[in-house]
């Protein structure tokens, strides 16, 4: 490991496959009008689910966005993180001859691998008995397939590594790839996070009282829950001095990330552990609480996660609290990939001048308390410097990533 | 362009915890490794579906409120279950009790390729098969996230750092290691336990039968092998004994039309990189701990690439032999198998290789050095 001075690290690529838009142009100007990616679930059998409203991408086509895998040999997780990353790779502008011959990876978060290839091997299970399974499944099914699709996709040799470590596995991802570029350990690395709408996932956070009938409504005095959402999120991890050297169009730096973990309990947040989180982001990247102009919240739209989160933010930043608002208002829970997807929203907001909405709200919960702005229905223009991108799981598992605007 | 080349600190094992078909601990292991066997459990019967044909090696049922005491083990699966007791082990191991001035900066860094996998399918089954589609079980549905065991451990423990799950298929464990001394250099934890966890259930079985990855006659293991970690200067400062080092891990992804020949380049590659980083000569290679014996032409392609970088036969230690296939745990059981072998002292520092292959194109090599 490099024990000199560590590399500045930019983003300079984003790749986006979300149920509001597939590639990023379009995926920003549905942030920006706070459109609502929800509609009835077609990609599993919903007999039975008394709510059957997920954010699913309807159209989305691998053999258009893929140029090397074969898209019979993997399941739809890998699938998302492939096409997303090969997005962000154009949108970079890079040779990707560069990237397949230097030490470039990708590091990929989920928290359901690939879900709907367990759900078919389950399905063949309890139809014809396990020994007729499909044996083309079984080496679909592991989750470290998710970054190997990325990496087959683009020819990488680097680390190709899955994270799953729940629903902060994007920001887990991408301050991983954060520091191997930065310690020299990887020239470049694409970083985000893939996940697809499943059977378990559904039936599980309607079980746990925690799934959205119809709406996904954070901070709303009627908000309910999350619905479950998909996609891939990726982004281009670049040393600022190769990015301007190529003259490459940079959307953001990475100033830092702070990760810690509850060890309290495996779902509920806690918001003593998730201010020392925001405090531990801060130091390692360097700024003050009062430097922070925006906050791209894990903003679920459970009773539970907004309290918490905004009591964290308030034990933090006090009285001036910045600006927060909920992507997943948009584009619901899309788990591993979700804080890639924040990490997305903030480059572009950073990167144009906007903050990003909280869709769907209709009446704020005063119970959250004074001075909270949610940036309700639509983006509002603003100057941003520095914003942070926060993630929680299952688990415990707070990651909070922080980006600067490159001047 | 990278600085790929350069030295890396070495992570000290303080404490090791092993949970595997030979029991728990290094002790049988180690008598293992004396005898060329041990005595193997077979699996519990699972009342949803068979195994294949194959050999099968489990752990020996343990009790885990023996362990952990009696509450709240209501919803902890199995494969939580070693990596709690693997953990508790390695603690016990390198005497650590963890204080609230140690919560902060202690963590796990977990290699799993899928968690639990039966309690994943058994989740996905009750979808289908129950009167109603959401009958699933509320309390064990979060042990269908892949990082619930490392999640558990931070819990029992109160372990507040860094709590990471790794998944790189068979290289898992390796991975694991490569991000810990992250961690660690980067100052996001001082101390970590790091290791590999996997679980024997139909499942997972017949995926090994039905995706002929492995020789007919492969013996299918499980266990949780998991490490405490720290820099190795801070160790060696404080006066504290340490078990081994971890040096350069390096890994990589190979994956190509004709794998076996760009399988075997790019292991040959890192185990280059990896003595290179490690300031290890290809002759001071005492003993090479395999991960691909039994797998399907794998075996052929890590043997030509350490051949090809030591230029001489090895000794070569095959763990799978003692302890089966553990997959995304088969590196912390290389590991484990060389500290045990390393129990029998020598009078010099020796210095060892952990590589592998696996059928997905990722592929690794660790450096480890006796203390």
């Amino acid at each position: 490991m490099s024990s000199g001075h560590p590399r500045r690290v930019v983003i300079t690529g984003l790749g986006a496959v979300s149920c509001i838009g597939i590639g990023v142009a379009e995926f920003t100007a549905s942030v920006r009008e706070g459109k609502n990616g929800a509609a009835p679930i077609t990609g599993f059998d919903t007999a039975g689910f008394p709510h059957v409203m997920a954010c699913e991408v309807k159209d989305f086509d691998p053999g258009q966005l893929l140029e090397k895998l074969d898209i019979e040999l993997w399941g739809r997780s890998s699938l998302f993180a492939a096409a997303a990353a090969r997005l962000a790779v154009r949108d970079a502008g890079i040779d990707p001859e560069l990237l397949s011959h230097t030490r470039t990876g990708s590091i990929m978060g989920t928290t359901a691998g690939e879900s709907k290839v367990l759900q078919e091997v389950v399905n063949q299970w309890v139809e014809r008995g396990m020994k007729d399974v499909d044996p083309r499944l079984a080496p679909m099914a592991p989750a470290g397939q998710i970054a190997n699709a990325a990496s087959s996709e683009l020819s990488l040799t680097g680390d190709s590594q899955t994270i799953p470590t729940a629903c902060s596995a994007g920001n887990m991802a991408l301050a991983y790839g954060y520091d191997l570029v930065r310690t020299g350990e990887a020239d470049f690395m694409l970083a985000g996070g893939a996940d697809a709408v499943n059977r378990s996932c559904h039936a599980g956070f309607y079980r746990l009282g925690a799934l959205a009938e119809k709406v996904c409504r954070p901070f709303d005095i009627n908000r309910s829950g999350i619905l479950t959402g998909e996609g891939g999120a990726v982004l281009l991890l670049e040393p600022l001095d190769h990015a301007v050297g190529r003259g490459a169009h940079i959307y953001a730096e990475v100033l830092g990330y702070g990760v810690n973990c509850d060890a309290k309990h495996m779902i509920n947040p806690d918001a003593a552990s998730i201010a020392d989180c925001i405090r531990n982001a801060h130091r390692f990247a360097g700024v003050e609480a009062r430097q922070i102009d925006y906050i791209c919240a894990h903003g679920t739209g459970t009773p539970t996660n907004d309290a918490t989160e905004v009591r964290a933010a308030r034990e933090v930043f006090g009285d001036r609290l910045p600006p927060i608002s909920s992507v997943k208002s948009m584009i619901g829970h899309t788990m591993g990939a979700a804080s890639a997807f924040g990490a997305i929203a903030c480059s572009k907001a950073l990167e144009e001048g906007f903050l990003p909405p909280t869709a769907n709200l209709e009446e704020l919960d005063e119970s959250l308390g004074p001075g909270l702005d949610v940036v309700p229905g639509k983006a509002r223009p603003a100057t941003l410097n520095v914003v942070q991108n926060q993630g929680f799981a299952f688990g415990g598992n707070n990651v909070i990533t922080v980006f600067g605007r490159v001047a | 362009m990278t600085t790929t080349t350069v030295a890396v600190k070495p992570l000290a094992i303080t404490g090791c915890g092993v949970v595997s078909p030979a029991g728990l601990g290094l002790a049988p292991l180690a008598e293992g490794l004396r005898a060329g066997h041990v005595t193997h459990a077979d699996p519990a019967q699972d009342p949803l579906a068979d195994y294949p044909p194959q050999p099968l090696w489990a752990v020996p049922e343990f009790s885990l409120a023996d362990h952990l005491g009696r509450k709240g083990l209501r919803n902890v699966d199995r494969l939580t279950s070693f990596g709690l007791v693997a953990c508790k082990l390695a603690m016990e191991e390198a005497g650590v009790v963890i204080g609230p001035a140690d919560e902060a900066d202690t963590g796990v860094v977990m290699a799993t390729n899928t968690g639990s996998l039966h309690s994943c399918a058994a989740v996905a089954r009750d979808t289908v098969v129950q009167e109603k589609p959401y009958m699933v079980h509320p309390g064990r549905f979060p042990n269908v996230v892949m990082n619930s065991c490392a999640g558990q451990i931070a819990i029992w423990n109160s372990l507040k750092g860094v709590n990471a799950t790794l998944a790189g298929g068979q290289v898992s464990s390796l991975t694991a290691v490569r991000y810990a001394r992250t961690a660690i250099s980067q100052g996001r934890a001082r101390r970590l336990l790091v290791g590999g966890v996997e679980e024997l259930c139909p499942p997972a079985a017949w995926g090994w039968h039905l995706s002929n990855a492995l020789i007919d006659e492969a013996p299918l293991g499980e266990g949780c092998a998991m490490f405490l970690v720290e820099d190795g200067e801070a160790v060696s400062a404080s006066g504290r004994n340490a078990l081994a080092e971890l040096l350069a891990c390096e890994v990589g992804y190979y994956r190509s039309a004709t794998p076996s020949r760009t399988l075997a380049e790019g292991l040959t590659s890192c185990i280059e990189r990896a003595l290179v980083r490690s300031g290890v000569a290809p002759d001071e290679v005492d003993a090479v701990s395999l991960g691909a014996t039994n797998h399907v032409g794998l075996e052929r392609v890590e043997k030509r690439a350490v051949e090809r970088v030591l230029q001489r036969p090895a000794t070569e230690l095959r763990i799978i032999d003692l302890l089966g296939e553990c997959y995304s745990a088969s590196g912390a059981m290389q590991i484990a198998v060389l500290l045990a072998l390393w129990q029998q002292p020598a009078g010099r520092r020796r210095n060892a290789l952990v590589t592998s292959v696996g059928d997905d194109g990722n592929v690794g090599c660790l450096v480890v050095r006796e203390c």
